[in-house]
């Protein structure tokens, strides 16, 4: 189901370089912060006052946690753990991405339920060390995932029409789509393979799976006609 | 007239670039460690040094064959006599002494005072003659007179050239050297002792027809051997003011022993650190290509140990001790100097052009990474640096410190998160891709000469065959990445094929490309 509500715990840097890069993207954005007196003007609309201690009373009877994602970014790592927590006992069903100052908390915040952690000294880490080793790789690929090139990386559903339906991964010509590249396949069980992989080869596409492919955009478009199918994000069950 | 031609002659060598060449060769090696040469010339002196104490040792009670005896006494003596001169000349210049000598008379419209210069040359060369290495050296050379058998014995001088040879003999010496006056308080106390108790113990018993010590030699090796407690007992006081005598030297002894060793200890302790850091810059000067890590906090820690995994060298340097250690624990080189100081790097000895691969001021502070990136590029304005920023309103300031990336976390979050909501699966994907646990990887192949006279165009490569997705090609001559290439594109050396695939196929693949003539 498409999410249309973004809940921003915590009003600190990293939540408004989020809501600077999610505002587009969501038709309710709400920031829950604490301490609202250090509010910049042009966030206040987007404001509601919260404490730890809450019992969420506001969320549940104005927003519709199926369709929401949740950012978790309190400073305080023990705080951030127990706002996810809380906020998983509560909402089954809602999406939680929260943000860790390393590993250990990231280990522990998924324990405490959130769907996808990003470990802020992990990543950083991680892409500085790309940006040494493999530069042309890292630029490429950081143009491809964040559109700064006509690059564009795309996902797309095989759906009930589609004529690769059925098909045997491996038996598929893929060079006959000569824009675009398959990189991999996510099965309906969410478990991503890439195209190459021995799992992979001799799965037979099914309604629901997930193609990823890089392309440019027109040949993306063409792409999805011609397999009948179109970009979807199905974030019902999405767990990593 | 001679006093013209030396001054023409000194005037000539002190310009001529061959002879100054020549000079600083030799000179590099016998003096300069990091001369590459040199350990074949320290290598060949120990050699010798090691024959002709052996021929020495066999000549005792066995006769040595007549020619291994000539190499020991006139060769190697030859050989040491040329290295003898050449540290001679080497060790200070002649010609620079009269030029300075004629430009400084010149200069006050003086006749030129060749005496003075030759007295300066004079005690130069005499200062350099009568330091304690070079005397050892003098005397390695005499056993040329064999005939002389008194000096045969000379020979073993040529094992203490060893301490020119082995570093770790300087280093003792060094050590030692700290605790100088030390030792002499040590030296004095003991030698009274010594004289007093040797003295005592001839007047109470040089007399006495039932005490071994007769003479004052006696008395004296008594007393150095009770009062270095070794005590062999050849030599033992019969009477009772001699066994009282005894006793003083004896408590005097374990006073004295006590003193000595724990001089050793401390000189040693005191100077540990000092020695493991003289180590430590010297491995560092002898790396090929290593990571400078300027700051070891959170991040730096994290990346320090990414680029390890891909057997990189990687050196830490913090002002701050405690992150020192934490380094050391990780597992690598890590020195206690600030970063912000040109100090640091000159101590560090390297060549930042060919040897670092990049500096990355990684303090999660944006005022010591600005100050940082700005010492460094005061010493060179070409290696790459990379630095950290906390605050954007601090990110001119780095921008204008010269620094070639900087990496903003909290932007990163930002981007993440965007494309996290957008394109979940794909951004998994490629965060995959750039993981290090991850089986798939991509990676970036250089295109070769060789590789291109093998496969001219990208549809010969057949990547296909090793089930590894050839993303595009980068072209480095025009910077522009070729998407996913038709088979007729052309390679080009200096190209870089960016692949998508498992690991171990990658190898083969790369493998295949750089053997494929081999195989055919």
């Amino acid at each position: 189901m498409p999410k249309t509500t973004a809940l921003i715990f915590g009003y600190n840097k990293y939540a408004r370089e989020i809501l600077n890069n999610v505002k587009d993207k969501y038709k309710n954005i709400k920031i829950y912060a604490r301490d609202i007196e250090k509010i910049k003007e042009e966030d206040k609309k987007f404001i509601e006052s919260f404490d730890l201690s809450d019992e969420w009373d506001s969320i549940k009877k104005d927003v519709d946690v199926s369709k929401s994602m949740a950012f978790c970014v309190l400073e305080d790592t023990a705080e951030n753990i127990f706002l996810t927590i809380s906020l998983r006992a509560n909402f089954e069903e809602l999406t939680i991405i929260a943000l860790a100052s390393n590993k250990e908390s990231a280990n522990k915040l998924k324990m405490a339920g959130a769907n996808k952690v990003i470990p802020l000294v992990e990543t950083t880490a991680d892409i500085i060390a790309n940006m040494l080793e493999k530069p042309i790789s890292n630029r490429i690929l950081h143009s491809i995932l964040y559109e700064e090139s006509a690059l564009k990386i795309a996902q797309i559903k095989i759906s009930e029409d589609s004529h690769f339906k059925d098909e045997e991964l491996h038996s598929i010509d893929w060079t006959r789509y000569n824009g675009i590249i398959v990189l991999s396949v996510m099965r309906k069980d969410m478990k991503s393979e890439f195209i190459y992989s021995n799992k992979a080869k001799h799965h037979i596409l099914e309604p629901g799976d997930v193609l990823v492919v890089v392309g440019y955009e027109k040949d993306i478009k063409e792409f999805e006609e011609k397999i009948g199918s179109k970009r979807y994000v199905d974030w019902s069950n999405w767990s990593w | 007239m001679l006093k013209r031609w030396i001054l023409d002659f000194a005037y000539y060598l002190d310009t001529s670039k061959s002879y100054q060449r020549k000079k600083h060769f030799f000179y590099r090696l016998l003096e300069d460690d990091k001369f590459k040469y040199k350990k074949y010339v320290d290598f060949l002196m120990i050699t010798l040094i090691f024959i002709s104490v052996i021929v020495l040792i066999r000549e005792v009670k066995h006769h040595v064959n007549d020619y291994l005896l000539f190499f020991s006494n006139y060769i190697i003596s030859f050989v040491f006599f040329i290295e003898y001169m050449l540290r001679l000349w080497v060790n200070s210049s002649v010609s620079k002494i009269i030029v300075a000598r004629a430009e400084h008379d010149s200069f006050l419209h003086r006749e030129v005072n060749l005496k003075k210069a030759f007295l300066e040359i004079l005690r130069v060369k005499l200062r350099y003659m009568l330091s304690p290495q070079a005397i050892i050296d003098l005397l390695a050379i005499l056993p040329f007179f064999h005939e002389l058998r008194l000096l045969r014995i000379f020979i073993l001088f040529r094992v203490f050239k060893l301490f020119r040879y082995a570093k770790s003999f300087q280093t003792l010496a060094s050590v030692l050297g700290t605790k100088k006056f030390e030792f002499l308080t040590l030296g004095i106390f003991a030698s009274i002792v010594i004289f007093i108790s040797s003295v005592l113990i001839y007047v109470m018993e040089g007399n006495d027809p039932a005490s071994p010590i007769n003479t004052l030699f006696e008395a004296v090796y008594w007393s150095i051997v009770t009062i270095s407690t070794v005590g062999y007992g050849d030599i033992t006081p019969v009477s009772h003011e001699g066994r009282f005598v005894a006793m003083l030297v004896i408590t005097a002894g374990i006073a004295v022993l006590a003193f000595t060793t724990s001089l050793f200890v401390s000189a040693f302790t005191e100077k540990l650190d000092e020695i493991r850091e003289i180590k430590m810059i010297e491995n560092v000067s002898k790396l090929k290509k290593f990571y400078l890590i300027c700051g070891y906090e959170s991040i730096a820690r994290e990346l320090a140990r990414k680029l390890a995994l891909s057997e990189n060298d990687i050196i830490v340097m913090d002002e701050d001790e405690q992150r020192i250690e934490l380094a050391k624990a990780d597992g690598f080189t890590a020195l206690n100097y600030d970063p912000g100081k040109v100090e640091s790097y000159e101590k560090l000895n390297i060549d930042m052009a060919t040897q670092v691969k990049a500096i990355l001021c990684l303090r999660e502070n944006d005022v010591e990474n600005v100050y940082s990136a700005l010492t460094i590029r005061s010493i060179d304005k070409e290696v790459f640096i990379l630095a950290l920023l906390m605050q954007d309103v601090n990110r001119k300031k780095l921008e204008f410190t010269g620094v070639d990336k900087i990496v903003y976390p909290q932007e990163l979050v930002g981007l993440i998160t965007k494309e996290l909501v957008g394109k979940p699966v794909a951004f998994e994907v490629i965060h995959e891709l750039r993981s290090e646990n991850a089986d798939v990887k991509i990676d970036e192949l250089g295109v070769t000469e060789r590789i291109v006279e093998n496969f001219p165009t990208v549809g010969d490569l057949g990547n296909k065959k090793f089930r590894v997705v050839l993303l595009g090609v980068y072209k480095e001559k025009d910077d522009h990445f070729y998407f996913n290439p038709l088979d007729d594109m052309l390679l080009e050396a200096g190209d870089y094929l960016l692949v998508i695939g498992y690991q171990v196929f990658i190898l083969e693949f790369e493998k295949y490309l750089h053997t494929k003539v081999d195989n055919a």
